[in-house]
């Protein structure tokens, strides 16, 4: 009985992070702990912060600044959609904000919330509102504008309502680029906000990755490092693929 | 027989005119066809027909009310076009339930008419299907009982046909016969196919090459006429196309 998890083993994927890992302790041993900590310290160092707990701490944080900010992005961006759906003024104003919102950088947003926010929980989750939201309301305009017209037409003909129109046709249509700018949107604001962490708050994976370093502690920084990438993974595996698989049901 | 649905003077010009000047009617109970050469504006004539299109000049009047493109009217017009344009995350019985929503029926009404249109169409057992897994020809059937569903004042079908294999083709010309015969629907059918309209319709309408107008308007009531019929109409529809391609050339 061997369990399902090791049927999907990639090998050759396997024989590359074998071989990585053989580098990485060789490179580690060359140059010491400080720039580069063994593998088996760093696995030691996942084990130690799983054990006491601390892993939940800085995960939950960064996790709760996340989903406000994420979370306060993705209704403004269905909020932006509906308008442009509505109107095509509106369409034209959401597509011009949005271009500007993603030739804008993250360390802009940084550097200005802690400005208006001072070091506060605040900074990061402005933050991630910011960067996340032209990439949702993106996604979520361009389903708008691929709603088939000879569905909406087959709709009329039937003298469907607009609010029959809109569920029956606009929402199962805009539903796909919704999840894919979420799942995207998503991965960024986990990305950003560990940045955006690193200032005035004292808890988050961001924060405590900037402290280990600073108290000269490598190995916590790569643990840190790996913690981000399970989450992310996980996430992927158990919100959003199961999300994107349920709606294509009928395909 | 009670006069249905007039055609009365109806043109469209893209630019330049398509359609010149085209005027029919249809009786109650009818299959009428409209046949011509590719690109003389059939579908958008039926287009015009359904309200779906506004008309350059004329009139179209359904049951002695005006349809007028945009302007809501009483009647009940089911269209069948040329894509199935099936909502593909609803199932074939969901499909064919969300356009009685308009009609407010009793629920208990509403279901009994899906089951029984999906019945007439051949589809018991596949209710449950989403689109993308039954087959062209079902999806072709589950349109036509959405249209009739509404329990349309008159059915207009743009080249329902047309992406189907031959083989489906001609089981579809039958089916099409027999519910037209069970529901005694008024039907307005536009197909490029010569054989198709006289196997399937009762009153043929030739158009002429663009702009169009009526080249002849022909009852196709006795069976042993049809192999004449086809080929008087074969040489009628060869002298529009080369009428047409005549011109064009003479343009260039």
């Amino acid at each position: 009985m061997t369990p399902r998890w090791v049927d999907r083993l990639h090998l050759p994927t396997l024989a590359v992070v074998i071989a990585l890992l053989g580098v990485w302790a060789l490179v580690s041993a060359k140059y010491g702990a400080y720039v580069l900590p063994s593998p088996a310290l760093v696995a030691r160092g996942l084990v130690d912060v799983v054990v006491t707990g601390e892993v939940w701490k800085h995960t939950g944080a960064s996790l709760a600044r996340i989903l406000v900010g994420f979370g306060g992005a993705v209704v403004v961006a269905l909020l932006l959609a509906l308008a442009a759906f509505v109107s095509r003024t509106a369409r034209g104003v959401v597509h011009d904000v949005v271009a500007v919102l993603n030739a804008t950088s993250v360390f802009v947003w940084i550097v200005v919330s802690i400005i208006w926010f001072g070091l506060s929980n605040w900074a990061p989750i402005f933050t991630t509102f910011m960067i996340t939201l032209p990439v949702v309301a993106s996604n979520l305009v361009e389903g708008v504008e691929s709603v088939d017209r000879r569905l909406l037409e087959m709709g009329d003909v039937y003298r469907l309502g607009g609010r029959a129109k809109f569920t029956a046709i606009v929402v199962p249509s805009t539903l796909p680029y919704l999840i894919a700018g979420m799942k995207v949107g998503f991965g960024l604001a986990l990305k950003v906000s560990v940045v955006a962490e690193i200032f005035g708050v004292t808890t988050g994976i961001g924060y405590i990755m900037n402290y280990s370093r600073e108290i000269l502690a490598t190995q916590m920084v790569f643990v840190w490092a790996l913690v981000m990438i399970l989450v992310m993974m996980a996430t992927d595996r158990i919100v959003f693929d199961p999300l994107s698989r349920r709606m294509s049901a009928w395909r | 027989m009670a006069v249905k649905l007039v055609v009365d003077g109806v043109g469209k010009d893209f630019l330049i005119p398509v359609i010149d000047h085209v005027s029919f009617t249809v009786d109650a109970g009818d299959f009428f066809c409209l046949l011509g050469p590719n690109g003389c504006g059939k579908t958008t004539l039926l287009r015009i027909i359904g309200g779906i299109e506004p008309a350059t000049r004329g009139r179209v009047t359904l049951d002695g009310e005006a349809i007028v493109a945009h302007q809501p009217h009483e009647r009940k017009v089911g269209v069948v076009f040329q894509e199935d344009r099936l909502l593909p995350w609803k199932t074939i019985r969901d499909n064919v339930a969300l356009v009685l929503r308009p009609l407010r029926l009793a629920p208990g009404e509403r279901t009994a008419r899906v089951a029984r249109y999906l019945d007439l169409v051949g589809l018991r057992g596949f209710e449950d299907y989403y689109p993308a897994r039954v087959s062209g020809g079902m999806r072709q059937r589950a349109v036509i009982a959405r249209a009739l569903a509404i329990e349309p004042d008159v059915l207009l079908m743009d080249e329902p046909f047309g992406a189907l294999d031959a083989q489906n083709r001609r089981i579809m010309q039958r089916e099409i016969r027999r519910i037209w015969r069970e529901t005694g629907r008024t039907i307005v059918f536009v197909t490029h196919s010569i054989e198709e309209s006289v196997e399937v319709g009762t009153t043929l309408v030739m158009l002429s090459a663009r702009p169009s107008r009526i080249r002849a308007l022909i009852r196709n009531d006795d069976p042993g006429q049809r192999v004449k019929l086809v080929d008087d109409l074969d040489t009628m529809i060869m002298e529009e196309v080369e009428r047409q391609q005549g011109a064009s050339d003479g343009r260039t």
